[in-house]
């Protein structure tokens, strides 16, 4: 049995310590949210947030998780209450098949947490781990905007340019 | 009349039939039916796309499958446009061999001109049936009828849902060509409609068919050759049956895979079994230049003329100044962001397969071959994946499932990993 604190709850998962956070999140705690896409740590479909920071679920053991935090899309609010982020998706429409989103929304909330007003250049840097198959980028951009501006904040235009 | 289906066998009774048979061979002899708007044409018969229940409650079917493009948002919003009803009130049940019109498969940008013109003009069919019935109950003319938010209008004030009009009425009937569009009301077409499925998506609901966990699931993964044509020498399961967790290693001609209680005790039994394979017979470059150098020395499968209209070498001949350009078309192109995945639930006698095939009728006559089962005792559940990107039109995923499932008799998913998925494309 192993402890993981996911989503402020402590859970005893009973698998092996070198199974992937990803796995543990998916069968043992049946949370959708994060999913396998290359299981190489290089498309962060399975990102979520370990202590605050977006990390890749498919590659970190839960021995390595100790005392650590894990949150998941699921604790970003509820279908009928989504949080700042996915009612910033849905406003915007921002996915095709989908399938990235959860990963991009744990990107961006990891962001916003640590700074609600980056500026474009700021919030393309950070989401560019996160691919997108479909090429759905550019809602997703104005997406994490119009959360930033929610939540209070907002993404400042820099030289850049914002499209 | 079109070609009598199994569908429509399965459906609709021996009386049907009979009927079917009748119009048919009538057919031949005297008048051909006029053609009907997409699909439509296929299966001309109204309740194959639309039916209503006593209690109002609206099911649309069609045959195309939601890729991430939209399309049941769509295909909702043309139907709830002409039957007049709120988007929220119509049910969509997209393609499943057990319950929808076999539309082939969902690809190439045709699933609005195949199904959505079908179910447009079958809802503009259904609407006048429903006008008629509410005419000949108030008795009055149908012009005096006004359908709008799942009910029929009176002049009078009366009103009449549309559960209480559908069992007045048999959706059972042949659409009628050129049946107009609704004229009067407020329209959902050329509306911005938020899609349906984007709120699960976005808040962690069940929206794929990963997040599918039935009682009792096991967990597959399949361990491949190196390459095309090399054949299974040796496979030492006997390391890997001692693994906890692990249920059974499946081998079965060269098809090789494992199935363990989790997905992870899965992965580690494939990369820990050992396979002995021949040296494949055909050797892939590894990298994009030779790649493209190799597919030119291939004799092509089939050529396709794709357009054929004036001369081009006399044209060519003619012009003032002529180009040439080698086009290449990237190989990776369908490549989906993650694998495919696929459940299977196999009994003695019949098997539930669900997948994201983009073929879900093919997919189903590939399985009941393999599975030397009939066709309909095979079912084929469209369910959506990692993308599709015209990958999906030739799914696997739900082939591996049923070879597991098959060798367990019980349910399996099956969800292939990253390398497994390159070598068997």
């Amino acid at each position: 049995m192993i402890t993981l604190t996911v989503n402020g709850v402590s859970h005893q998962v009973d698998a092996t310590p070198d199974t992937p956070l990803l796995y543990a999140l998916r069968n043992d705690l049946a949370l959708n949210g994060a999913k396998f896409g290359c299981g190489l740590g290089q498309c962060g479909a399975c990102t979520v947030l370990v202590d605050d920071k977006p990390a890749f679920s498919c590659l970190l053991p839960i021995a390595a998780l100790a005392e650590r935090k894990v949150r998941t899309i699921e604790s970003l609010g509820t279908r009928e209450k989504p949080g700042a982020l996915p009612a910033a998706f849905e406003a915007e429409q921002a996915a095709q098949c989908g399938y990235c989103i959860a990963g991009m929304i744990m990107r961006a909330q990891a962001l916003l947490e640590r700074n609600i007003r980056p500026t474009e250049a700021e919030l393309r840097a950070h989401m560019a781990p996160n691919l997108c198959r479909c090429g759905t980028h550019m809602r997703i951009l104005r997406a994490v905007r119009r959360a930033a501006t929610a939540m209070g904040g907002g993404v400042r235009n820099d030289a850049e340019d914002a499209l | 009349m079109s070609a009598l289906t199994r569908r429509r066998l399965l459906g609709q009774g021996a009386l049907v039939v009979a009927f079917s048979l009748s119009r048919r061979a009538m057919a031949q002899v005297a008048e051909k039916r006029p053609a009907l708007p997409g699909d439509l044409d296929k299966f001309p018969l109204l309740d194959s796309w639309i039916r209503i229940d006593a209690d109002g409650h609206i099911t649309v079917f069609t045959g195309k499958a939601e890729l991430g493009q939209g399309l049941k948002t769509a295909l909702i919003q043309v139907a709830a446009d002409e039957l007049a009803v709120p988007p929220a009130s119509i049910e969509l049940v997209t393609a499943d061999t057990a319950h929808t019109p076999d539309e082939g498969v969902t690809a190439g940008s045709h699933s609005m001109q195949d199904s959505g013109t079908a179910i447009l003009n079958a809802a503009a069919n259904v609407r006048v049936l429903l006008t008629e019935a509410a005419a000949w109950r108030w008795l009055v003319a149908v012009e005096q009828v006004e359908l709008h938010d799942g009910a029929a209008h009176a002049p009078n004030g009366d009103s009449l849902g549309y559960g209480e009009l559908a069992t007045l009425l048999s959706l059972h009937v042949e659409a009628k060509p050129d049946v107009a569009r609704r004229e009067k009301g407020v329209r959902l077409i050329g509306t911005d409609l938020p899609r349906i499925d984007i709120l699960a998506k976005v808040s962690g609901g069940a929206a794929y068919v990963q997040d599918m966990r039935l009682p009792g699931m096991v967990h597959a993964r399949v361990v491949r050759p190196p390459g095309y044509g090399a054949e299974l020498i040796a496979c030492d399961a006997s390391a890997v049956e001692k693994m906890p967790g692990v249920v059974k290693v499946v081998r079965e001609g060269k098809f090789v895979g494992v199935v363990a209680k989790t997905e992870w005790a899965a992965i580690k039994a494939a990369r820990a079994l050992k396979v002995t394979w021949s040296k494949p017979t055909t050797e892939l470059p590894a990298n994009a230049e030779e790649l493209y150098a190799y597919l030119k020395s291939t004799k092509p499968m089939r050529s396709q003329k794709v357009v054929e209209k004036g001369n081009v070498d006399s044209t060519l001949a003619q012009a003032k100044k002529s180009y040439s350009r080698p086009y290449r078309w990237p190989l990776q192109l369908h490549g989906m962001i993650g694998p495919s995945c696929a459940i299977a639930d196999v009994k003695s006698d019949k098997a539930t397969i669900w997948c994201g095939t983009q073929g879900p009728f093919r997919s189903r006559k590939n399985i009941a071959t393999l599975l030397k089962l009939p066709e309909k005792d095979v079912r084929v559940i469209y369910y959506e994946g990692s993308g599709s990107y015209g990958r999906l039109a030739t799914e696997d995923a739900g082939e591996d499932a049923r070879d597991v499932a098959r060798a367990l008799i019980g349910t399996a998913q099956y969800d292939k990993s990253r390398d497994e998925r390159k070598r068997s494309r």
